[in-house]
């Protein structure tokens, strides 16, 4: 391998991890704050591929615009099923198993759904952008990948101060830290809760129609993309939001790198193993490494 | 929970206890009775199916630990069965195989992902279920995604395939009784309660899953393996589908998680209803499931069988003048479905 292939598979890594980030870290407020593992995001995934395929076939809506409508328009949806299904939960400060199958029969639902509307078709959306390539001497970079990777890092930027300088963004990691103690001082944990839902579910309908530009869909679009958000929330510990960035990073590394290594055909076993072993060796993601050796020190 | 909160008389519970024997003698002679072909395959998938809903309800159910890989069981069931067959070997020496096989392979997948707990074992065997369907996919020796055609050389006949999956069905039945009034079957359901607690009351949380996971995939292997014999073509993306998985837990949750006739009945409901909607309308099938496992997790998480058992209380509760017809069973009921919900 030359330099240059070296640096542009690194470029690819990096432009796919922003979309991985997107995709994690709706996954991870909401488990944060109400501790429930989310396997519906798979299924609004899905919609959110629908949402922008639909809009760029009907009203000619650029992708990348649709995905940033796909934001309002999935945190109402997130809102109403927080009202309608979620908030029925018992509250727990561990995840259950009843949360855990409420969201995947949710996922059943949507999924089945889109079956029935779209049928079991492949869809992608095609636009002149699709096969565009910018080149930097040597270097080639594809313009929909940055298009993409510009717009995720956007929507990352546009959380982090959400959490940073609101009140609503201060409520979420004071639950996200301690719900009780949260709830001492005053946090209203049940708007929170809502509010945190129908934020979660609108960056998995962003991240579907991020990704949807970039990957051909069917209704069970959202299952490999599922494996690998858990995959990149577990890496970075679960709960926090820079976590999430430095895991997607790793995945992205590590997925585009094993192509030298792993015949094409068993590339998607990697994240699915990766899954387990990252579970399974590092449960408190990549932090708890400098965690240990700081406390060996 | 679906003990009546009711002490039944002595004639009931002597009724109680011939039931399941009646249902299977008249479930031996219905294939005299002239049925039709298609009739027999309806009640041999059944079969099928209910053998895995128990599988699975052993290590869900019983123990707690909720799991989306069990299509690997029941595609290595069948691959076991259907290379073995299509060399030649006596069919039901492959089913034994067939069960010890993902046995083994349970206590392989069990080892690292009994450490983890609850949801995060859940999750962990999305990923293992996943990683299997990609590799068996890929590999020659399961014809990949062109699938595997056994060769069986000997007379089909439908009524042979009915007995296996009859007998299959009934050991399942059988060991899950035996397990759940054991001192094996009440070390799980402490597990299921509180895996510290029982930790603290020396049953070995980790031993004990792996024991049921093992019991669990081969009771499900078998049943993957039968159903390869009859169906004489099997494809990796198939059998290791996750749709396989989530078959497999959908039937016992939605029948009643954690008693054995809940998952009986989730199995027969599930073949019933697959046969007669998904050749039409595959999507609406599972669209249904979904909206069932929705409304019985947030409901009624006794399953269809809680929900008949609250039923048949209520028709045989009299009612009285004030109105207060439960007095007191409610509660009882309460507490019983907080214990069982682990």
């Amino acid at each position: 391998m030359t330099f240059v292939d070296f640096l542009n598979l690194l470029i690819a890594a990096l432009l796919l991890a922003g979309t991985y980030a997107v995709m994690s870290v709706g996954m991870t407020v909401i488990y944060g704050v109400m501790k429930i593992v989310n396997l519906a995001h798979a299924g609004f995934m899905m919609m959110g591929a629908y949402f922008a395929y639909e809009l760029y076939e009907l009203l000619h809506i650029d992708p990348i615009l649709a995905a940033l409508l796909a934001f309002p328009f999935f945190f109402l949806v997130g809102i109403a099923l927080h009202w309608l299904l979620v908030r029925w939960l018992p509250h727990s400060d561990r995840p259950t198993l009843q949360s855990l199958l409420l969201m995947f029969g949710i996922w059943l639902v949507l999924q089945n759904i889109g079956y029935l509307v779209w049928g079991n078709t492949d869809r992608s959306i095609l636009t002149p952008r699709t096969l565009a390539i910018i080149h930097l001497g040597p270097i080639t970079i594809s313009t929909l990948r940055l298009v993409v990777f510009v717009a995720a890092v956007g929507c990352m930027a546009v959380l982090e101060i959400a959490l940073s300088r609101t009140w609503f963004g201060r409520s979420v990691r004071a639950l996200i830290q301690n719900r009780y103690a949260g709830r001492i001082v005053g946090v209203d944990d049940e708007k929170t809760a809502r509010l945190t839902f129908g934020m979660g579910i609108a960056f998995a309908g962003v991240a579907g129609a991020l990704l949807a530009t970039l990957f051909s869909f069917d209704p069970d679009f959202g299952r490999p993309f599922l494996l690998r958000a858990f995959v990149i929330i577990v890496l970075g510990g679960l709960e926090s939001v820079s976590g999430v960035a430095l895991g997607a990073v790793i995945l992205a590394l590590v997925e585009t790198f094993s192509i030298l290594f792993v015949p094409a055909q068993y590339q998607p076993a990697i994240s699915f193993g990766m899954l387990v072993v990252v579970l399974v060796v590092l449960p408190g993601g990549i932090a708890s490494l400098w965690a240990k050796r700081r406390r060996l020190a | 929970m679906s003990t009546s909160v009711f002490a039944p008389s002595r004639l009931e519970r002597r009724t109680q206890a011939l039931l399941p024997w009646l249902l299977l003698a008249v479930l031996a002679l219905l294939p005299t009775a002239g049925l039709s072909a298609n009739i027999i395959r309806l009640f041999f998938i059944t079969f099928v199916w209910v053998t895995s809903s128990l599988g699975w309800n052993l290590l869900g159910g019983f123990a707690g630990q909720v799991s989306f890989g069990f299509a690997v069981f029941y595609g290595l069931g069948a691959y076991t069965a259907a290379l073995m067959i299509d060399r030649g070997v006596n069919p039901y020496l492959s089913f034994l195989a067939a069960g010890l096989i993902p046995a083994l392979a349970s206590v392989l997948i069990g080892l690292p992902t009994f450490r983890l707990r609850g949801p995060y074992f859940a999750i962990a065997t999305i990923g293992v279920s996943e990683a299997t369907r990609v590799i068996m996919n890929n590999l020659a020796i399961t014809g990949g995604a062109s699938g595997f055609r056994i060769m069986e050389h000997r007379p089909f006949r439908q009524v042979e395939h009915y007995y296996t999956a009859l007998a299959v069905a009934a050991v399942a039945v059988a060991a899950s009784v035996l397990i759940t009034q054991s001192k094996f079957g009440m070390g799980l359901r402490a597990i299921k309660q509180d895996e510290d607690a029982a930790a603290d009351l020396g049953v070995n949380p980790y031993s004990y899953k792996l024991a049921i996971h093992a019991v669990a995939a081969a009771f499900t292997g078998v049943a993957g393996g039968v159903f390869a014999r009859y169906a004489a073509f099997i494809y990796p993306q198939g059998v290791f589908a996750f749709q396989t998985s989530v078959y497999i837990l959908l039937m016992p949750v939605i029948g009643g998680i954690g008693t054995v006739w809940g998952a009986v009945l989730g199995g027969v409901v599930f073949g019933i209803v697959e046969e007669q909607l998904v050749a039409s309308f595959p999507q609406i099938h599972l669209l249904l499931y979904g909206l069932l496992l929705i409304l019985i997790i947030l409901l009624e998480p006794g399953g269809l069988a809680g929900l008949l058992g609250k039923l048949f209380r209520r028709l045989r509760t009299p009612k009285r003048k004030n109105g207060n017809t439960y007095s007191g069973s409610r509660e009882a009921d309460e507490v019983l479905r907080r214990a069982g919900r682990g």
